[in-house]
Protein backbone atom coordinates (compact mmCIF):
# COMPACT_ATOMS: atom_id res chain seq x y z
CA UNK A 1 0.00 0.00 0.00
CA UNK A 2 1.15 3.65 -0.77
CA UNK A 3 2.37 5.60 2.23
CA UNK A 4 2.68 3.44 4.31
CA UNK A 5 4.51 3.46 8.07
CA UNK A 6 5.17 1.62 10.70
CA UNK A 7 5.35 4.02 14.13
CA UNK A 8 6.94 2.17 17.12
CA UNK A 9 5.22 2.74 20.71
CA UNK A 10 7.26 1.05 23.38
CA UNK A 11 8.39 -0.50 25.54
CA UNK A 12 9.22 3.02 26.45
CA UNK A 13 6.52 5.88 25.54
CA UNK A 14 4.98 8.74 26.97
CA UNK A 15 1.51 7.34 25.87
CA UNK A 16 2.02 4.23 27.03
CA UNK A 17 3.33 4.23 31.00
CA UNK A 18 3.39 -0.31 30.74
CA UNK A 19 6.06 -1.66 29.32
CA UNK A 20 4.81 -3.44 26.39
CA UNK A 21 6.13 -2.79 22.22
CA UNK A 22 4.02 -2.37 19.59
CA UNK A 23 4.32 -1.90 16.06
CA UNK A 24 1.57 0.57 14.83
CA UNK A 25 0.87 0.71 10.82
CA UNK A 26 -0.78 3.76 9.66
CA UNK A 27 -1.64 5.29 6.74
CA UNK A 28 -2.22 8.96 6.52
CA UNK A 29 -4.30 9.24 9.10
CA UNK A 30 -5.49 5.70 9.33
CA UNK A 31 -4.46 2.94 11.09
CA UNK A 32 -4.09 -0.14 9.32
CA UNK A 33 -3.12 -2.76 12.19
CA UNK A 34 -0.70 -3.71 14.63
CA UNK A 35 1.48 -6.09 16.17
CA UNK A 36 3.35 -6.38 19.34
CA UNK A 37 5.90 -7.41 21.94
CA UNK A 38 5.87 -8.76 25.35
CA UNK A 39 7.67 -9.95 28.08
CA UNK A 40 9.82 -6.43 29.00
CA UNK A 41 8.68 -7.68 32.55
CA UNK A 42 9.01 -11.26 32.77
CA UNK A 43 10.49 -12.06 36.19
CA UNK A 44 9.63 -15.69 36.27
CA UNK A 45 7.38 -15.72 39.18
CA UNK A 46 6.02 -18.76 38.48
CA UNK A 47 9.49 -20.61 38.60
CA UNK A 48 10.36 -18.81 41.18
CA UNK A 49 7.49 -20.00 43.51
CA UNK A 50 8.10 -23.52 43.41
CA UNK A 51 11.69 -22.64 44.99
CA UNK A 52 10.07 -20.91 48.10
CA UNK A 53 7.65 -22.29 50.80
CA UNK A 54 4.63 -21.68 50.66
CA UNK A 55 4.40 -19.01 53.15
CA UNK A 56 7.16 -16.92 51.16
CA UNK A 57 4.95 -17.10 48.12
CA UNK A 58 2.17 -15.39 49.74
CA UNK A 59 4.87 -12.45 49.51
CA UNK A 60 6.64 -13.19 46.51
CA UNK A 61 2.73 -13.21 44.48
CA UNK A 62 1.97 -10.21 46.00
CA UNK A 63 4.66 -8.64 43.07
CA UNK A 64 3.10 -10.31 40.23
CA UNK A 65 0.67 -6.97 40.25
CA UNK A 66 1.46 -3.44 41.54
CA UNK A 67 -2.23 -2.18 41.00
CA UNK A 68 -4.25 -5.55 42.13
CA UNK A 69 -2.05 -7.38 44.52
CA UNK A 70 -4.04 -7.76 47.28
CA UNK A 71 -6.46 -10.56 44.91
CA UNK A 72 -3.51 -12.56 44.04
CA UNK A 73 -2.84 -13.51 47.23
CA UNK A 74 -6.47 -13.97 47.82
CA UNK A 75 -6.59 -16.05 45.04
CA UNK A 76 -3.39 -18.21 46.36
CA UNK A 77 -4.08 -18.30 49.31
CA UNK A 78 -7.79 -19.62 48.59
CA UNK A 79 -6.09 -22.44 46.78
CA UNK A 80 -3.43 -23.34 49.18
CA UNK A 81 -6.17 -23.27 52.38
CA UNK A 82 -8.03 -25.57 49.64
CA UNK A 83 -4.98 -28.29 49.55
CA UNK A 84 -5.03 -27.85 53.40
CA UNK A 85 -8.36 -28.63 54.29
CA UNK A 86 -8.86 -25.54 56.05
CA UNK A 87 -11.38 -22.52 56.52
CA UNK A 88 -10.29 -19.75 57.55
CA UNK A 89 -12.45 -17.48 60.00
CA UNK A 90 -15.67 -15.51 58.49
CA UNK A 91 -14.23 -12.18 60.11
CA UNK A 92 -10.63 -12.88 57.44
CA UNK A 93 -13.30 -14.23 54.46
CA UNK A 94 -14.87 -10.67 54.91
CA UNK A 95 -11.44 -8.72 55.51
CA UNK A 96 -9.96 -10.34 52.20
CA UNK A 97 -13.50 -8.73 50.41
CA UNK A 98 -12.87 -5.59 52.06
CA UNK A 99 -9.38 -5.13 50.70
CA UNK A 100 -10.03 -6.80 47.17
CA UNK A 101 -12.98 -3.96 46.93
CA UNK A 102 -11.06 -1.70 48.06
CA UNK A 103 -8.72 -2.21 45.87
CA UNK A 104 -11.00 -2.37 42.55
CA UNK A 105 -12.31 1.48 43.98
CA UNK A 106 -8.20 2.20 43.36
CA UNK A 107 -7.76 0.02 40.28
CA UNK A 108 -10.75 1.69 38.81
CA UNK A 109 -10.28 5.71 39.54
CA UNK A 110 -6.46 4.87 38.46
CA UNK A 111 -7.87 3.89 35.20
CA UNK A 112 -10.43 6.21 34.72
CA UNK A 113 -7.42 8.76 35.72
CA UNK A 114 -5.16 7.68 32.86
CA UNK A 115 -8.39 7.64 30.35
CA UNK A 116 -9.28 11.20 31.10
CA UNK A 117 -5.75 12.09 30.43
CA UNK A 118 -5.33 10.23 27.38
CA UNK A 119 -8.57 12.28 26.21
CA UNK A 120 -7.50 15.69 27.64
CA UNK A 121 -9.07 16.29 30.58
CA UNK A 122 -6.32 16.97 33.29
CA UNK A 123 -8.89 18.61 35.85
CA UNK A 124 -10.92 14.39 35.55
CA UNK A 125 -7.61 13.33 35.80
CA UNK A 126 -6.48 15.09 38.88
CA UNK A 127 -9.73 14.56 40.94
CA UNK A 128 -9.75 10.56 40.00
CA UNK A 129 -6.18 10.49 41.53
CA UNK A 130 -7.07 12.46 44.44
CA UNK A 131 -10.27 10.74 45.29
CA UNK A 132 -8.26 7.46 44.87
CA UNK A 133 -5.86 8.43 47.79
CA UNK A 134 -8.74 7.97 50.26
CA UNK A 135 -8.89 4.23 49.16
CA UNK A 136 -5.60 3.86 49.75
CA UNK A 137 -4.83 5.43 52.64
CA UNK A 138 -7.84 2.83 54.29
CA UNK A 139 -5.87 0.08 53.18
CA UNK A 140 -2.42 1.74 54.24
CA UNK A 141 -3.86 2.78 57.92
CA UNK A 142 -5.22 -0.95 58.51
CA UNK A 143 -2.78 -3.05 56.78
CA UNK A 144 0.44 -0.85 57.24
CA UNK A 145 1.39 -1.11 53.58
CA UNK A 146 -0.02 1.01 50.77
CA UNK A 147 1.25 -1.31 47.37
CA UNK A 148 1.78 -4.21 49.05
CA UNK A 149 0.00 -4.89 51.81
CA UNK A 150 1.17 -8.08 52.97
CA UNK A 151 -2.62 -8.62 54.11
CA UNK A 152 -3.08 -12.69 53.56
CA UNK A 153 -1.42 -15.29 55.34
CA UNK A 154 -2.23 -18.91 54.66
CA UNK A 155 -5.05 -19.79 57.31
CA UNK A 156 -6.23 -15.91 57.66
CA UNK A 157 -5.54 -12.74 57.48
CA UNK A 158 -2.87 -10.17 59.35
CA UNK A 159 -4.38 -7.86 61.15
CA UNK A 160 -7.55 -7.49 62.60
CA UNK A 161 -9.85 -4.12 62.32
CA UNK A 162 -10.60 -2.76 65.99
CA UNK A 163 -13.44 -0.01 66.30
CA UNK A 164 -11.64 3.56 65.55
CA UNK A 165 -10.46 1.51 62.65
CA UNK A 166 -13.50 0.11 61.71
CA UNK A 167 -15.08 3.71 61.91
CA UNK A 168 -12.19 5.37 60.12
CA UNK A 169 -13.33 2.85 56.89
CA UNK A 170 -16.62 4.28 57.36
CA UNK A 171 -16.25 7.68 57.30
CA UNK A 172 -13.86 7.64 54.72
CA UNK A 173 -15.88 5.49 52.42
CA UNK A 174 -18.76 7.75 53.46
CA UNK A 175 -16.51 10.71 51.84
CA UNK A 176 -14.99 9.15 48.68
CA UNK A 177 -18.91 8.25 48.11
CA UNK A 178 -19.41 11.81 47.62
CA UNK A 179 -16.11 12.48 45.87
CA UNK A 180 -17.11 9.61 43.49
CA UNK A 181 -20.76 10.52 42.53
CA UNK A 182 -19.60 14.18 41.85
CA UNK A 183 -16.75 12.84 39.63
CA UNK A 184 -19.65 10.24 37.57
CA UNK A 185 -21.78 13.25 37.38
CA UNK A 186 -19.50 14.55 35.23
CA UNK A 187 -18.49 11.80 33.74
CA UNK A 188 -21.84 11.08 32.49
CA UNK A 189 -22.46 14.37 30.96
CA UNK A 190 -19.04 15.87 29.76
CA UNK A 191 -19.59 15.84 26.09
CA UNK A 192 -15.77 16.27 25.41
CA UNK A 193 -15.40 12.90 26.75
CA UNK A 194 -18.42 11.43 25.08
CA UNK A 195 -16.68 12.78 22.15
CA UNK A 196 -13.59 11.44 22.35
CA UNK A 197 -14.97 7.74 22.92
CA UNK A 198 -18.55 6.71 22.36
CA UNK A 199 -17.91 4.90 18.66
CA UNK A 200 -14.49 3.97 19.14
CA UNK A 201 -13.07 0.83 18.41
CA UNK A 202 -16.35 -0.77 19.43
CA UNK A 203 -16.39 -5.06 20.49
CA UNK A 204 -19.02 -7.27 19.94
CA UNK A 205 -19.85 -10.26 22.50
CA UNK A 206 -18.99 -12.70 19.67
CA UNK A 207 -15.26 -11.24 19.39
CA UNK A 208 -15.05 -11.22 23.35
CA UNK A 209 -15.73 -14.87 23.48
CA UNK A 210 -13.51 -15.53 20.42
CA UNK A 211 -10.67 -14.15 22.12
CA UNK A 212 -11.41 -15.36 25.67
CA UNK A 213 -11.55 -11.77 27.12
CA UNK A 214 -12.65 -10.91 30.97
CA UNK A 215 -13.63 -8.44 33.18
CA UNK A 216 -15.01 -5.21 32.33
CA UNK A 217 -14.00 -4.74 29.01
CA UNK A 218 -16.60 -8.49 28.59
CA UNK A 219 -19.19 -6.65 30.84
CA UNK A 220 -18.91 -3.69 28.58
CA UNK A 221 -19.33 -5.44 25.29
CA UNK A 222 -23.14 -7.44 26.78
CA UNK A 223 -21.15 -10.43 27.83
CA UNK A 224 -22.25 -10.92 31.79
CA UNK A 225 -19.80 -12.20 34.21
CA UNK A 226 -18.48 -11.62 37.37
CA UNK A 227 -17.43 -14.55 39.13
CA UNK A 228 -17.85 -12.73 42.34
CA UNK A 229 -21.72 -13.58 41.95
CA UNK A 230 -20.61 -16.72 39.02
CA UNK A 231 -18.16 -18.98 41.38
CA UNK A 232 -18.16 -16.83 44.76
CA UNK A 233 -15.58 -17.00 46.85
CA UNK A 234 -16.59 -16.60 50.35
CA UNK A 235 -17.78 -14.21 51.52
CA UNK A 236 -19.52 -12.54 48.18
CA UNK A 237 -22.19 -15.35 47.72
CA UNK A 238 -23.81 -13.65 50.97
CA UNK A 239 -23.39 -10.44 49.73
CA UNK A 240 -25.70 -8.37 46.95
CA UNK A 241 -24.72 -6.58 44.63
CA UNK A 242 -25.77 -5.48 40.86
CA UNK A 243 -22.87 -6.83 37.73
CA UNK A 244 -22.91 -3.68 36.08
CA UNK A 245 -23.09 -4.71 32.04
CA UNK A 246 -23.11 -2.24 28.95
CA UNK A 247 -24.43 -3.31 25.55
CA UNK A 248 -22.08 -0.40 22.99
CA UNK A 249 -18.70 -2.32 23.78
CA UNK A 250 -17.10 0.78 22.48
CA UNK A 251 -14.53 2.77 25.05
CA UNK A 252 -17.81 4.95 26.50
CA UNK A 253 -19.17 1.67 27.64
CA UNK A 254 -16.32 1.07 28.91
CA UNK A 255 -15.88 4.04 30.76
CA UNK A 256 -19.27 4.04 32.62
CA UNK A 257 -19.31 0.41 33.59
CA UNK A 258 -15.98 1.00 35.27
CA UNK A 259 -17.31 3.80 36.73
CA UNK A 260 -20.36 2.25 38.07
CA UNK A 261 -18.46 -0.46 39.45
CA UNK A 262 -16.37 2.22 41.04
CA UNK A 263 -20.16 3.07 42.92
CA UNK A 264 -21.11 -0.49 43.25
CA UNK A 265 -17.43 -1.26 45.50
CA UNK A 266 -18.54 1.74 47.59
CA UNK A 267 -22.04 0.19 48.22
CA UNK A 268 -20.16 -3.25 49.11
CA UNK A 269 -17.25 -1.66 51.37
CA UNK A 270 -20.16 -0.52 53.13
CA UNK A 271 -22.41 -4.09 53.60
CA UNK A 272 -19.08 -5.68 54.19
CA UNK A 273 -18.70 -3.47 57.12
CA UNK A 274 -22.15 -3.70 58.18
CA UNK A 275 -22.16 -7.66 58.09
CA UNK A 276 -18.11 -8.47 59.25
CA UNK A 277 -18.90 -11.07 62.16
CA UNK A 278 -16.67 -10.47 65.18
CA UNK A 279 -13.85 -13.04 66.22
CA UNK A 280 -10.60 -14.55 65.00
CA UNK A 281 -8.92 -13.37 61.73
CA UNK A 282 -6.13 -16.46 61.56
CA UNK A 283 -5.62 -19.70 62.57
CA UNK A 284 -2.62 -22.00 62.35
CA UNK A 285 -1.97 -23.82 59.04
CA UNK A 286 0.29 -26.81 58.76
CA UNK A 287 3.91 -25.56 56.84
CA UNK A 288 3.57 -28.78 55.00
CA UNK A 289 0.86 -29.14 52.30
CA UNK A 290 -0.60 -32.64 51.48
CA UNK A 291 -0.38 -34.14 47.60
CA UNK A 292 -2.88 -32.86 45.37
CA UNK A 293 -4.08 -30.23 43.15
CA UNK A 294 -6.12 -26.78 43.27
CA UNK A 295 -7.80 -24.45 41.17
CA UNK A 296 -9.14 -21.56 42.31
CA UNK A 297 -10.86 -18.43 40.38
CA UNK A 298 -11.36 -15.00 41.12
CA UNK A 299 -12.70 -11.34 39.91
CA UNK A 300 -9.70 -8.94 39.64
CA UNK A 301 -10.18 -5.76 39.10
CA UNK A 302 -9.66 -6.36 35.56
CA UNK A 303 -11.40 -9.26 35.32
CA UNK A 304 -10.59 -13.39 36.49
CA UNK A 305 -7.60 -14.24 37.98
CA UNK A 306 -6.62 -18.24 38.11
CA UNK A 307 -4.58 -20.05 40.17
CA UNK A 308 -3.86 -23.60 39.83
CA UNK A 309 -1.50 -25.05 42.45
CA UNK A 310 -0.09 -28.80 42.64
CA UNK A 311 1.57 -29.98 45.56
CA UNK A 312 3.87 -32.55 46.56
CA UNK A 313 3.47 -33.02 49.75
CA UNK A 314 6.55 -30.66 50.29
CA UNK A 315 6.99 -27.23 51.92
CA UNK A 316 7.45 -25.92 48.54
CA UNK A 317 4.78 -25.64 45.86
CA UNK A 318 5.59 -28.27 42.60
CA UNK A 319 3.96 -25.76 40.77
CA UNK A 320 2.11 -22.62 40.56
CA UNK A 321 0.03 -21.57 37.32
CA UNK A 322 -0.83 -17.91 37.11
CA UNK A 323 -3.53 -17.16 34.54
CA UNK A 324 -4.40 -13.02 34.63
CA UNK A 325 -6.74 -11.16 32.85
CA UNK A 326 -4.22 -8.63 30.81
CA UNK A 327 -3.28 -11.72 29.00
CA UNK A 328 -6.73 -12.19 26.67
CA UNK A 329 -7.07 -8.62 26.56
CA UNK A 330 -3.70 -7.88 24.99
CA UNK A 331 -4.67 -10.27 22.08
CA UNK A 332 -7.03 -8.66 21.26
CA UNK A 333 -5.79 -5.18 20.36
CA UNK A 334 -4.65 -6.04 16.77
CA UNK A 335 -7.89 -6.37 16.00
CA UNK A 336 -9.19 -3.24 17.86
CA UNK A 337 -6.40 -1.27 15.84
CA UNK A 338 -7.45 -1.95 12.93
CA UNK A 339 -9.58 1.21 10.99
CA UNK A 340 -9.38 3.57 13.74
CA UNK A 341 -7.97 7.01 13.28
CA UNK A 342 -4.29 7.66 14.61
CA UNK A 343 -5.89 10.22 17.22
CA UNK A 344 -7.82 7.34 18.70
CA UNK A 345 -4.64 5.16 19.41
CA UNK A 346 -4.22 6.29 22.96
CA UNK A 347 -7.69 5.92 23.76
CA UNK A 348 -7.80 2.24 22.66
CA UNK A 349 -4.89 1.60 24.31
CA UNK A 350 -6.05 3.12 27.84
CA UNK A 351 -9.60 2.10 26.98
CA UNK A 352 -7.89 -1.69 27.44
CA UNK A 353 -6.76 -0.84 31.40
CA UNK A 354 -3.25 -2.94 30.86
CA UNK A 355 -1.46 -4.30 33.14
CA UNK A 356 1.55 -5.52 31.38
CA UNK A 357 3.39 -6.76 34.30
CA UNK A 358 0.64 -9.29 35.42
CA UNK A 359 0.42 -10.64 32.04
CA UNK A 360 4.22 -11.29 31.81
CA UNK A 361 4.25 -11.95 35.75
CA UNK B 1 -31.02 21.64 33.51
CA UNK B 2 -30.43 18.30 35.47
CA UNK B 3 -27.74 17.94 32.86
CA UNK B 4 -26.11 21.33 33.29
CA UNK B 5 -26.04 20.72 37.04
CA UNK B 6 -24.53 17.62 36.57
CA UNK B 7 -21.81 18.88 34.46
CA UNK B 8 -21.14 22.00 36.89
CA UNK B 9 -20.83 19.78 39.77
CA UNK B 10 -16.68 19.59 39.97
CA UNK B 11 -17.05 23.11 40.16
CA UNK B 12 -18.09 23.34 44.07
CA UNK B 13 -14.57 20.74 44.26
CA UNK B 14 -12.72 22.77 42.09
CA UNK B 15 -13.24 26.25 43.85
CA UNK B 16 -12.74 24.20 47.53
CA UNK B 17 -9.37 23.12 45.64
CA UNK B 18 -8.49 26.91 45.23
CA UNK B 19 -9.05 27.69 48.71
CA UNK B 20 -7.80 24.75 50.39
CA UNK B 21 -4.07 23.83 51.46
CA UNK B 22 -2.40 21.51 49.11
CA UNK B 23 -2.94 17.94 50.04
CA UNK B 24 0.64 16.71 49.98
CA UNK B 25 3.67 17.10 52.51
CA UNK B 26 6.77 19.03 51.92
CA UNK B 27 8.63 15.73 53.38
CA UNK B 28 11.55 16.13 54.50
CA UNK B 29 11.30 20.04 55.81
CA UNK B 30 7.58 18.89 57.30
CA UNK B 31 6.75 15.98 59.45
CA UNK B 32 5.17 12.86 57.90
CA UNK B 33 2.40 11.30 59.12
CA UNK B 34 2.33 7.63 59.07
CA UNK B 35 -0.47 5.74 60.34
CA UNK B 36 0.51 3.66 63.52
CA UNK B 37 0.32 0.23 61.82
CA UNK B 38 2.95 1.22 59.20
CA UNK B 39 5.08 -1.39 58.64
CA UNK B 40 8.57 0.70 58.56
CA UNK B 41 12.17 -0.14 60.31
CA UNK B 42 12.52 -3.81 61.81
CA UNK B 43 13.02 -3.30 65.53
CA UNK B 44 13.81 -6.13 68.05
CA UNK B 45 13.42 -7.09 71.39
CA UNK B 46 16.72 -8.23 72.58
CA UNK B 47 15.41 -9.35 76.09
CA UNK B 48 12.89 -12.03 74.13
CA UNK B 49 14.81 -13.30 70.98
CA UNK B 50 16.38 -17.04 71.30
CA UNK B 51 17.78 -16.58 68.09
CA UNK B 52 15.23 -20.18 66.87
CA UNK B 53 15.50 -19.12 63.37
CA UNK B 54 12.00 -19.01 62.43
CA UNK B 55 12.13 -15.20 61.06
CA UNK B 56 14.99 -16.16 58.88
CA UNK B 57 13.31 -19.01 57.42
CA UNK B 58 10.22 -17.37 56.37
CA UNK B 59 11.73 -14.16 55.30
CA UNK B 60 10.81 -13.80 51.72
CA UNK B 61 13.56 -11.52 50.50
CA UNK B 62 16.76 -13.24 52.74
CA UNK B 63 16.69 -9.74 54.76
CA UNK B 64 17.91 -11.60 58.13
CA UNK B 65 20.79 -13.80 58.85
CA UNK B 66 21.04 -15.78 61.45
CA UNK B 67 25.14 -16.32 62.11
CA UNK B 68 25.28 -19.49 64.60
CA UNK B 69 28.91 -19.27 66.50
CA UNK B 70 28.02 -22.11 69.02
CA UNK B 71 24.89 -23.77 70.45
CA UNK B 72 24.55 -20.39 72.66
CA UNK B 73 26.24 -18.05 70.82
CA UNK B 74 24.46 -16.27 68.12
CA UNK B 75 23.89 -13.10 65.65
CA UNK B 76 20.86 -12.11 64.08
CA UNK B 77 21.54 -9.67 61.31
CA UNK B 78 19.20 -7.24 59.56
CA UNK B 79 19.56 -6.39 55.96
CA UNK B 80 17.68 -3.14 55.34
CA UNK B 81 18.13 -2.84 51.94
CA UNK B 82 17.13 -6.14 50.72
CA UNK B 83 14.02 -6.31 53.77
CA UNK B 84 11.04 -6.24 51.54
CA UNK B 85 9.01 -4.45 54.76
CA UNK B 86 6.43 -7.27 54.70
CA UNK B 87 5.95 -8.06 58.16
CA UNK B 88 6.42 -11.49 57.56
CA UNK B 89 9.07 -12.12 60.29
CA UNK B 90 7.11 -10.73 63.12
CA UNK B 91 4.28 -12.85 62.42
CA UNK B 92 6.79 -15.98 62.50
CA UNK B 93 8.44 -15.10 65.45
CA UNK B 94 6.07 -16.92 68.31
CA UNK B 95 8.04 -15.04 71.04
CA UNK B 96 7.16 -11.75 69.07
CA UNK B 97 10.53 -10.30 69.76
CA UNK B 98 10.77 -8.87 66.12
CA UNK B 99 8.44 -5.91 65.12
CA UNK B 100 7.90 -3.07 62.54
CA UNK B 101 8.06 -0.07 64.04
CA UNK B 102 6.63 3.29 62.01
CA UNK B 103 9.15 5.00 61.17
CA UNK B 104 10.66 5.12 57.73
CA UNK B 105 14.30 4.09 56.99
CA UNK B 106 16.85 6.46 55.29
CA UNK B 107 17.78 5.76 51.78
CA UNK B 108 21.39 5.12 50.74
CA UNK B 109 23.59 4.95 47.94
CA UNK B 110 26.02 2.31 50.74
CA UNK B 111 23.54 -0.38 51.41
CA UNK B 112 26.16 -1.86 53.89
CA UNK B 113 25.99 0.83 56.61
CA UNK B 114 22.17 0.32 56.97
CA UNK B 115 23.18 -2.97 58.34
CA UNK B 116 22.35 -4.05 61.75
CA UNK B 117 22.72 -6.83 64.43
CA UNK B 118 19.64 -6.95 65.82
CA UNK B 119 20.85 -9.23 68.54
CA UNK B 120 24.26 -10.62 69.79
CA UNK B 121 24.39 -13.21 72.13
CA UNK B 122 27.78 -14.73 73.62
CA UNK B 123 28.05 -17.40 75.17
CA UNK B 124 27.98 -16.67 79.28
CA UNK B 125 30.10 -19.15 80.24
CA UNK B 126 33.31 -18.28 78.41
CA UNK B 127 32.88 -14.96 79.65
S1 LIG C 1 13.29 -12.74 66.32
FE1 LIG C 1 11.87 -14.34 66.99
S2 LIG C 1 11.85 -15.82 65.30
FE2 LIG C 1 13.63 -14.51 65.00
S3 LIG C 1 15.30 -15.62 65.97
FE3 LIG C 1 14.50 -14.20 67.52
S4 LIG C 1 12.96 -15.39 68.64
FE4 LIG C 1 13.39 -16.52 66.75
S1 LIG D 1 9.93 -7.57 56.91
FE1 LIG D 1 9.82 -9.30 55.47
S2 LIG D 1 11.60 -9.01 54.12
FE2 LIG D 1 11.95 -7.73 55.95
S3 LIG D 1 13.15 -9.02 57.33
FE3 LIG D 1 10.99 -9.31 57.89
S4 LIG D 1 10.34 -11.10 56.69
FE4 LIG D 1 12.27 -10.37 55.79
Amino acid sequence: MQNRISIPIGPQHPLLKEPLSMMIDISGEKVLGGSMRLGYVHRGIERLAEQRNYIQNVLLIERVCGICSHVHTTTYCYAVEALLGIEIPPRAQYIRALMCELERIHSHLLWLGILAKHVGLETIFMHAWHDRESSLDIMEAISGGRVSHAANQIGGVSFNLDKAQAEMIRSTISNLRTQVEGLLNVIETEPALHARTQGVAPVSAEMIRQYCVVGPIARASGVDIDLRRDDPLPPYDQLEFKVITHADGDAWARTLVRAQETRESLNLCDTIMRDMPDGEVLVRAPRKVPPGEAIIRSEAPRGEVFYYLRSDGSENPARVKIRTPTLSALSMIPAQLAAIQVADIPVVLAGIDLCVACADR
Amino acid sequence: MERLKKRFSLLSAIIDALIEPPETVGYPFTKLELPETYRGAIVIDPEKCTGCGLCVRDCPAQGLELVKKSRHEFKLIHYPARCAYCGQCSISCRRKAISHSNQLVGSTSNPEALVVVLKEKEDEEQG
